[in-house]
């Protein structure tokens, strides 16, 4: 593999390993919220174990959001200073605003929720999660918007060598965010649904304590799947329109993208088909033991179909970098070599590969040992007695 | 706006260096610390507030100064260096409690924190074009500054001592060096003043929110018990 392919390579790998743990933080955020809710108005332990327990895994898999974040804020620096050095001007300012005012402020409040418990004033910690999902989504907002920028360059003009920023606005208001941004989001509640579904469902189905709590949250999750496999279809047949308007033979001579978007396609339907069974049998699943099983068998469905997704989307841009102005190839950091691009891909790629698996023991190990074991929140350890 | 622009990107940089300065020093204190839970302990809720200042730094480069970018290739393994260690710093404190022993993630934190030093001394010195023997010095001199800061901050924190305020602007001097010394270039590559205008009207409102937010941190966990979730 030459220079070129390793860094594409590296990009993918990285970023595909950032959006699986990001899918879930945008679909878990605003559960973790409403429970943390319920658990302020009524106080009751149920509500409170159960803020715990999916807090504990939301924030487990936070870690790797944040870790596999941060190589991929810088990544664009490394290997591809091509890209800012012809459109920085323009690509630069959502990037720079979604750190800025989203990403900095989700990392703060997420610590001021994480340590917050027993120590902040009840309604102010509840206000930190609640902050920590809207600043969720801003990040997810600008991101998009970056994104969108390459997939469609609204808001730019040439300016000799180089693309400047000629309308701000166009690039809020690019038709290749409008949908996408929506979909995103909604992808992310189907995930965050599915997730919740089948970790209840595994402790149903064990007969572990803590019936009553997985009884609820099981039908939270049917009803977010139901709610976002809606939406992520609607959204994703929306995004034809937009699409074809702006990179009209994208999916045309592109076998890996059409094959990215056939398949994200196809497992859409199939869980909008569970989603939809389930919602109306939501009364009931708490009970039937057999559904239990099945349920948790198809957990990697919405993830495997959120990658490709971003397949279809990514190698659908291919030979560009930016759409019909820049090619990847020539985004490339000039006179970057084989040793330097070896060197990182090693490190990131081997490094955050280790780290993701290790994260998922970690989310499977909290799920198993269930809601009255959670570390996230627990009562401080009595302070130590003096000795003399 | 250009230089208001450069006050940004400064001050979250010196910013990064006080604060996460003494997470870091705290981090290559663990092989000598004996309880190493207490120190972690009283860190912990800084951090995600701390280490977020870097990643300011790299969306203010590339907003308001997307030419200065190229440093971060002209510095390439300096660079892998500092995000590997980071990464393997922050996973020693979201798994020392919950996978493989404590005792393989604190070496890793301590040895990953040492790693983001080495890493700034690189970085810093290939701005001014020093050797790497140089920069590892340098980085030698920001570890013992962080290390000294750390324990002021333990100290400060578990045991009510004085207040790390000037081991802060210790550990801040080896990032003002190189600001001072490229601030005339960094300014001169600044983006057209029309994309500093946008950035200015966007961040501004929330400037009151982020301020607000780290001085909440400090409120909330700088006194009192100390928690126990890294
Ligand atoms: C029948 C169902 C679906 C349809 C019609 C659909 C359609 C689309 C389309 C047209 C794109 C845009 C490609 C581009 O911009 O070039 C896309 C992208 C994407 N899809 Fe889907 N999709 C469906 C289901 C899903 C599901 C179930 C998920 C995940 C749970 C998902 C996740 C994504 C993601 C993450 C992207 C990339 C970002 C974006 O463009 O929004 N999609 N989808």
């Amino acid at each position: 593999m030459d220079v070129l392919d390793l860094a594409r390579l590296q990009f993918a790998v990285t970023g595909s390993l950032h959006f699986l743990f990001v899918v879930l933080t945008l679909g878990l955020a605003p559960l973790v919220a409403i429970m943390h809710t319920r658990y302020a108005r009524t106080g009751s332990t149920l509500d409170e174990r159960a803020t715990r327990f999916w807090g504990q895994i939301y924030v487990t898999n936070y870690a790797l959001g944040i870790v596999t974040g941060i190589v991929m804020e810088f990544q664009f620096g490394l290997s591809w200073s091509g890209l800012t050095h012809y459109a920085g001007d323009v690509f630069g300012a959502p990037l720079a605003l979604e750190t800025l005012i989203a990403f900095f402020l989700e990392s703060t409040f997420l610590g001021l929720w994480i340590f917050g418990w027993h120590r902040l004033p009840t309604w102010l910690h509840l206000a930190t999660i609640w902050l920590v999902t809207i600043t969720a989504y801003a990040s997810a907002f600008w991101i998009m918007v970056a994104n969108s920028f390459l997939q469609h360059p609204a808001g730019s003009v040439r300016d000799g060598e180089v693309l400047r920023l000629d309308d701000f606005g166009a690039l809020l208001t690019n038709p290749s965010l409008s949908m996408a941004l929506p979909h995103v989001l909604s992808a992310g509640l189907t995930v965050g649904g599915f997730v919740v579904m089948s970790a209840s469902a595994y402790h149903l189905f064990r007969r572990t304590p803590d019936q009553e709590l997985f009884s609820r949250s099981l039908r939270m999750g049917i009803w977010t799947s139901f709610a976002g496999t809606m939406m992520v279809v609607g959204f994703g047949f929306a995004q034809f329109g937009p699409v074809t308007s702006v990179q009209p033979d994208k999916f045309a001579d592109r076998p890996l993208a059409a094959f990215g978007l056939g398949m994200m396609i196809l497992i859409g339907h199939l869980l909008q088909l569970i989603a939809l069974a389930l919602v109306i049998v939501v009364k009931w699943a708490p009970r039937w033991r057999f559904l239990h099983p099945l349920i948790v068998l198809v957990t990697p469905l919405p993830f495997i179909a959120a990658i490709l997704g971003w397949i279809a989307r990514e190698e659908g841009r291919q030979p560009w970098m930016i759409w019909e102005r820049l090619k990847v190839a020539d985004a490339i950091t000039p006179g970057l070599t084989g040793g330097q691009i070896t060197l990182s891909f090693v490190g990131f790629v081997g490094v955050l590969t280790l780290l993701a698996v290790a994260d998922y023991v970690l989310i499977v190990r909290v799920v198993r040992r269930g809601a009255h074991e959670v570390a996230l929140g627990e009562n401080p350890a009595p302070a130590p007695a003096l000795t003399f | 706006m250009d230089i208001l622009w450069f006050g940004v990107l400064a001050l979250l940089l010196i910013g990064y260096f006080v604060l996460e300065g003494f997470d870091l020093g705290v981090g290559l204190l663990l092989p000598v610390t004996a309880d190493r839970d207490r120190a972690i302990g009283a860190i912990g809720p800084f951090v995600l507030a701390n280490e977020v200042w870097l990643i300011a730094v790299a969306g203010v480069l590339f907003g308001a100064f997307p030419a200065c970018e190229n440093v971060l290739s002209a510095n390439y393994e300096a660079v892998v260096l500092l995000l590997v260690s980071w990464v393997v710093r922050d996973a020693g404190l979201w798994f020392r409690r919950r996978l493989f022993t404590r005792a393989f993630w604190e070496w890793a934190i301590a040895l990953a924190s040492l790693g983001v030093c080495l890493a700034w001394g690189l970085l810093l010195a290939g701005l001014g074009g020093f050797s790497v023997p140089f920069g590892l010095l340098y980085g030698l001199l920001i570890a013992a500054l962080f290390v000294l800061h750390g324990r002021r901050f333990l100290d400060w924190r578990l045991t009510g001592g004085g207040s790390p305020l000037v081991t802060g602007a210790l550990a801040a001097v080896p990032a003002l060096v190189p600001l001072v010394g490229t601030a005339g270039a960094v300014v001169a590559n600044a983006a057209p003043s029309a994309n500093l205008t946008v950035l200015t009207f966007m961040v501004l409102p929330f400037v009151p929110v982020l301020a607000g937010a780290q001085i909440w941190v400090w409120r909330a966990f700088g006194k009192g018990p100390v928690p126990a979730y890294f």
